[in-house]
């Protein structure tokens, strides 16, 4: 017995030994944009400070409220629609809800610029129809603005909450509903609600990071936010110091938003223990009740999929030429891959950090595994240069062994698995978490190795968050820009990468071609997590 | 999921495997989008069998290529502006280049004193006007934009761009901070409307009637006129174009540079330089002016018909260094005045 437990404490070990390295690898290239911060002293923060620092602060703090609010809006309240009331169409529109989270925001912007603008169609044809001939005739709401991006921001990141807040309400006892029920309380705001907080607060939390690192749609709106101070001290002042230590102040937020997180979990842990559950069952509803909730589930997905892509396929139908359809189908298929092959990867450091998180041995490890997956707050081009720093120094290391990894799609996909770990590590540990201590231990006191009881026991029954985790991040892999275009390969193209050179240069028509691709792709992963998340 | 598996340890093990070893092949790491790019180096590749292969990104590059330090397998590097040049030079990225043929082809005060890079085309900086709302003659210089008259009716893109930037450092240059100050300040009072968008956005604000005046690259003219896209053919028809500050006494309009310099652990410099010396060389030279609307740096270079056609104009003679060594007090002044 004592030889037996002195093994397994070996094995355990080498288990530690690993996530340990492989967390401190995945925390590098943040703490490079940390030394690199600490690197310069010009002297710019005076100036930053009095200047632009405050206004920068203020209008990320209001982009992510406004995000915040309007995408629990549009989140919760579709998810319980779609969970308490059985209506007609109700499971297509269940299905629809999802799939915004195909289309990337800046993408979206594009579009409804393209739309909403003067010379657009909208415009258009209310001069017509109204017999105005200049903007001074009459008033316009401005498309490129803090508005804008908040509208754009939450219809197309608001899936993340729906998915959540649903998959919570249909894991409510419905024990739970009746007692609400009988005493007569609103079941929503005094059950429903507060059990599935820590779930919906998840998906906000991650909502608020994507806000936080976004460029491609603050910059088109031209919102200055602090992503967008970081360039300006960058480039402008040319300081990477400066944009560095920027970049490390609004981790001072995304602390905030773990806190946030923490503190919604609170210690309030529940197991299911029951061996049988009855969960709550729809209500079904008719008539203009019915049609009220079929509107209110239909505009989340006309406004964040149906519109834009009507408008991409109309700029895209004018491209006749084949070549570029033919590159384009060439480069779907690398981001297919690349995709899938990071994806892969991110499921398999999010288990094993996931594994290890939650030692009471060690809580260091734990806290190493929350910051491994801080990459997904941090603007992507930022972090790109964290990832170069850290591979350079890496390379000098083995350049005597004539091994040599900048510019290699080994580089890329390790910068996707630094920014994209805490989706991958979020669903494998939020899976964890739900399972039983007491099905594990009862595993290893049946003679069980660890080992045995990870492959027999847990996989088993996380792989459905296991899964949500790989699509998750397969969806983010093939939409991402900023690193992939600072790290690739020579004569590297993915959709994103192909889409970005053009529109860059207002060449929407070209432009639309790989960006309705992009988001086709994106479309299957959606349903996919529709059906994952399901009870 | 072992597909997936295996296919992803088969990427990482080929990925890992290619060496950047390519002896015939240029490296050249590009802030100008592939496609602007890529008939000049065609037409190198066709004339001297030398393969070229691009990295773009309009960002980070500079990053890019220190951390790679020696083992980088850049050779060449092309950027859209005189303050990214200077700070892979300032960084010390740029390998010293000496070459009778640049030196020949190339004006002193558009390339660097210690060689270490080279304009190789040269754009202006131009305010254009809305053709049904604004007399010709009604403005005249860039001092201009800061009169009460234009008040609600200029449109410019932010001002933290490095084209604005840079005009910004020409003001400082000739007039002092305090000046340039005043200047920035009033022509953010004119604005008619937040600044945004790239500088077709504020062509396409003048033919839509949001403002009467913006600053533009001039090549943004051209591109317009003969785009893919015919909606912007009505762009730039709404427009005429005007060179500021061409009066007898004064300076000149408003210069910036694209240029290229070898990289400084380039394994091919060879080869290199012969690729900076054809860009250099009046064939390239007139193909920048035929196809992106430039303006050559070599006097033997021919300025297009099109180009002509826009008329002859007198540049400001400001050291090209200048304007890089004023790029952050410009900085400071933008992000003060809120441009």
């Amino acid at each position: 017995m004592e030889r037996r437990a002195g093994f397994v404490s070996n094995m355990v070990s080498v288990r530690t030994l690993g996530a340990s390295s492989l967390g401190i690898a995945l925390c590098a290239p943040v703490l490079a944009i940390f030394y690199l911060s600490l690197s310069t002293n010009d002297g710019l923060w005076p100036h930053l400070i009095e200047t632009v620092i405050p206004r920068y602060f203020g209008t990320t703090l209001i982009l992510m409220l406004g995000v915040g609010v309007l995408s629990l809006l549009l989140g919760v309240g579709t998810a319980w629609i779609i969970s308490r009331y059985e209506f007609r169409y109700g499971a297509v529109l269940d299905v629809l809800l999802t799939v915004p989270i195909a289309c990337p925001a800046y993408l979206v912007a594009y579009a409804y610029t393209d739309f909403f603008e003067y010379a657009g169609p909208l415009q258009s044809g209310l001069r017509d129809l109204m017999g105005w001939s200049s903007p001074q005739d009459y008033a316009f709401p401005e498309i490129r603005s803090m508005g804008g991006a908040i509208f754009v921001l939450s219809f197309v990141l608001y899936p993340y909450v729906f998915l959540m807040a649903r998959s919570a309400f249909q894991m409510l006892p419905s024990s739970f509903y009746d007692v609400g029920a009988l005493s007569s309380r609103n079941v929503f705001w005094t059950i429903a609600l507060p059990l599935s907080r820590p779930a919906i607060i998840a998906g906000l939390a991650l909502i608020l990071m994507e806000v936080i690192s976004d460029f491609g749609t603050v910059e088109f709106f031209a919102v200055e936010t602090l992503t967008l101070g970081i360039f300006n001290v960058w480039l402008g002042m040319d300081s990477i110091g400066g944009a560095a230590q920027i970049a490390t102040s609004t981790f001072s937020l995304i602390i905030l938003l773990l806190l946030l997180e923490r503190h919604a979990r609170g210690r309030r842990r529940f197991h299911d223990t029951a061996r049988k559950h009855t969960f709550m069952g729809r209500r079904p509803v008719v008539g203009w009740r019915a049609f009220m909730f079929q509107l209110a589930c239909f505009v989340p997905f006309g406004v964040g999929f149906l519109v834009p892509v009507s408008i991409l396929a109309a700029n895209a139908a004018v491209v006749q030429s084949a070549a570029v359809w033919g590159d384009v189908a060439l480069i779907a298929l690398r981001t297919l891959m690349l995709g899938l092959a990071g994806a892969a990867l991110i499921g398999l450091t999010g288990l094993a950090m996931a594994s290890v998180s939650n030692k009471r041995d060690l809580p260091a490890l734990g806290v190493l595994a929350q910051v491994s997956s801080a990459g997904y707050a941090v603007p992507g081009t930022m972090l790109a240069i964290g990832v170069l720093g850290f591979i350079g120094w890496l390379d000098g290391f083995f350049a005597q062994f004539g091994l040599y990894l900048s510019g290699t799609i080994a580089v890329v996909l390790f910068a996707y698995i630094v920014r994209f770990q805490a989706v991958g590590f979020g669903a494998v540990a939020s899976g964890l978490s739900k399972l039983s201590p007491s099905t594990v231990q009862a595993s290893r006191s049946l003679g069980m190795g660890p080992y045995e009881t990870t492959r027999r026991i847990t996989l088993p029954l996380i792989a459905k968050p296991l899964a949500v985790g790989f699509v998750l991040a397969f969806v983010d892999i093939s939409k991402e820009l900023p690193m992939t275009l600072l790290l690739r390969p020579f004569d590297f193209e993915t959709l994103a990468t192909y889409a970005y050179q053009f529109a860059h240069s207002e060449q929407m028509e070209l432009a639309a071609v790989p960006a309705l691709v992009i988001i086709a792709i994106g479309v299957v992963p959606a349903l996919l997590l529709n059906h994952f998340s399901k009870r | 999921m072992k597909f997936i598996l295996r296919s992803a340890f088969g990427m990482i093990l080929t990925a890992c495997a290619i060496a950047p070893a390519m002896s015939d092949t240029v490296i050249v790491y590009s802030h100008r989008q592939p496609y602007l790019i890529e008939p000049l180096l065609d037409a190198f590749t066709e004339k001297t069998g030398i393969k070229t292969k691009v990295l773009y990104s309009d960002k980070g590059l500079a990053q890019r290529l220190k951390s790679e330090g020696r083992n980088s397998p850049a050779d060449l590097v092309l950027t859209v502006d005189i303050a990214r040049l200077s700070t892979y030079d300032r960084m010390g990225l740029l390998a010293e280049t000496s070459s009778d043929v640049l030196e020949a082809n190339i004006p002193a005060h558009l390339r660097s004193d210690d060689n270490t890079w080279f304009g190789l085309s040269k754009r202006s900086r131009i305010i254009v006007t809305s053709k049904k709302r604004v007399p010709l003659g009604e403005i005249m210089r860039v001092e201009d934009l800061a009169k009460p008259e234009w008040n609600g009716r200029i449109c410019t893109r932010p001002g933290s761009h490095v084209y604005n930037r840079a005009l910004m450092a020409s003001l400082i240059a000739h007039h002092g901070e305090d000046e340039a100050k005043r200047w920035a300040t009033n022509l953010v009072n004119n604005l008619a409307r937040k600044p945004q968008g790239n500088d077709r956005a504020q062509v396409k604000a003048i033919f839509e009637g949001v403002c009467d005046v913006a600053i533009i690259n001039n090549y943004y003219y051209g591109k317009m006129k003969y785009s893919d896209e015919t909606a912007q053919h009505d762009w730039a028809k709404a427009i005429n174009i005007v060179f500021p500050n061409q009066g007898e006494e004064d300076r000149g309009a408003h210069i910036n540079l694209s240029g290229a310099g070898i990289a400084k652990y380039s394994k091919n410099k060879e080869a290199a330089l012969r690729l900076l010396e054809f860009l250099s060389a009046p064939e390239a030279q007139s193909l920048y002016a035929e196809i992106n609307f430039e303006y050559p740096v070599n006097p033997l270079g021919e300025v297009s018909d099109e180009l002509k056609s826009w008329g002859a104009f007198k540049e400001d003679q400001l050291p090209i260094e200048t304007i890089a060594k004023l790029s952050k007090p410009a900085q400071f002044i933008i992000n003060e005045t809120g441009w």
